[in-house]
């Protein structure tokens, strides 16, 4: 019957206004905060980690390290960020919110 | 929320609803006013798509003349081209427009601002500014692709689950009966190899699709949890990619169809952040080709060109 324009659905506000859709939102944007400082967070440390251990083994090649020693040592290094990262991946998400 | 709130949605980039019909008729009768409306809706200049466009993006204004009229070639952007104008004019919903994404890259000044949205700020200049995002993407030295692209992958579901969550109340089996992305694009779901894909609800296809992704996700073979677990072979070309290829599918279904909702809900800057960084992964890692970006090329162009 009414056919007027208009951008938004029917019921829009009412179903917006509802403490269920409320919450979700706000979830959302927390989330969201949460990740990006997280991610930056993770993202800038582990370069400061590789940027440390990068010197300390120039500083051992300097000292005449042995060439597979520091390749261990950095070996053994990449290993434990990739555990991290894993376990990034696996720690307990948000469940859905529909 | 006062951040966001330098969003000026004039009458002039409001949309013009091809909606209002949907609420009063039944199903079948929904479908077929809908493919007569699709078809009544392609004038071509006077199309109030096309005009709204030029009022509504002063930005742009000498670009588009410039192609069109010959302008400057030195001044004149190559991605304004006339098949894409007419390509533009065609899309009868098209639920995004470039100036809807001004003031994400306006930063506000001088709000007084709780500490919450203090932090919220911070992110939010970080993520406008200097290609953070595009830094961020990059694989850290010595770790192995296959579990920076996994890490991503999941993180990118979980951001589509929550942005699809918010507007759940809005995107029923009533509302949007086929999975679509503009007229242009309909997105079928197959269960399975040799069983025919068919048209479901964008509810319907959203939760198959979070129900499939779920199911690798938990697959020890494919997705490994356990410290010495592998990926399998070609698990980019054949995991990867398959996921991001229809993840996507969800953004464009939420541009295209719910952006005015969105507005409404404040959560632009969320979708358009979660957005371009899904974009710049993929074109980081060579993930996705420019077909696969369909009804939102232009705008993954726009993206990526900030
Ligand atoms: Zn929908």
């Amino acid at each position: 019957i009414s056919k007027s324009p208009k951008k938004l659905p029917n019921g829009f506000y009412e179903k917006a206004a509802h403490n269920n859709t409320q919450r979700v939102v706000s979830v959302c944007k927390m989330y969201f905060l949460d990740y990006y400082c997280d991610m930056f967070d993770y993202v800038i440390s582990r370069r400061q980690r590789t940027k440390k251990v990068l010197e300390y083994l120039e500083h051992k090649r300097a000292q005449n390290m042995s060439d597979q020693t520091l390749n261990m040592e950095w070996n053994g290094y990449i290993q434990q960020e990739h555990d991290v990262l894993r376990k990034r991946r696996l720690k307990p998400k948000h469940k859905d919110f529909e | 929320m006062a951040f966001l709130q330098n969003f000026h949605l004039s009458p002039g980039q409001t949309i013009r609803s091809t909606r209002g019909f949907k609420w009063n008729s039944g199903p079948n009768q929904q479908q077929q006013q809908q493919q007569q409306q699709s078809q009544e809706e392609l004038p071509p200049s006077s199309s109030p798509l096309r005009a709204k466009e030029n009022n509504a993006r002063p930005f742009n204004d000498t670009s588009n003349n410039n192609t069109v009229y010959g302008g400057d070639p030195l001044l004149t952007t190559p991605i304004r081209s006339e098949p894409q104008l007419q390509q533009q004019q065609n899309v009868t919903d098209f639920n995004y427009t470039p100036s809807h994404q001004k003031p994400y890259i306006q930063p506000q000044s001088g709000t007084t601002v709780t500490t919450h949205q203090d932090i919220k700020h911070i992110v939010e200049m970080t993520l406008g500014s200097e290609g953070v995002l595009n830094q961020a993407v990059k694989l850290p030295r010595g770790e192995d692709e296959n579990e920076w692209l996994a890490v991503h992958c999941v993180d990118f579901y979980n951001q589509i689950n929550m942005l699809y969550g918010t507007i759940t109340e809005f995107c029923s089996p009533q509302s949007c009966p086929r999975m679509i992305a503009t007229n242009e694009y309909e997105y079928l779901w197959s269960k399975g190899k040799g069983i025919p894909p068919v048209s479901v609800s964008a509810p319907k296809y959203v939760e198959y699709l979070m129900r499939w992704c779920q199911d690798q996700f938990d697959d020890e073979a494919i997705f490994p949890a356990k410290k010495d677990g592998v990926f399998p072979e070609r698990f980019i070309d054949k995991i990867i990619i398959p996921i991001l290829r229809r993840l996507f599918r969800v953004y464009a279904h939420i541009y295209c169809h719910h952006f005015n909702e969105i507005l409404e809900l404040n959560l632009q800057t969320v979708l358009n952040t979660s957005f371009r960084h899904f974009c710049l992964f993929a074109e980081e890692f060579k993930l996705l080709r420019p077909a696969d970006f369909g009804p939102l090329l232009e705008l993954v162009t726009e993206l990526r060109d900030r």
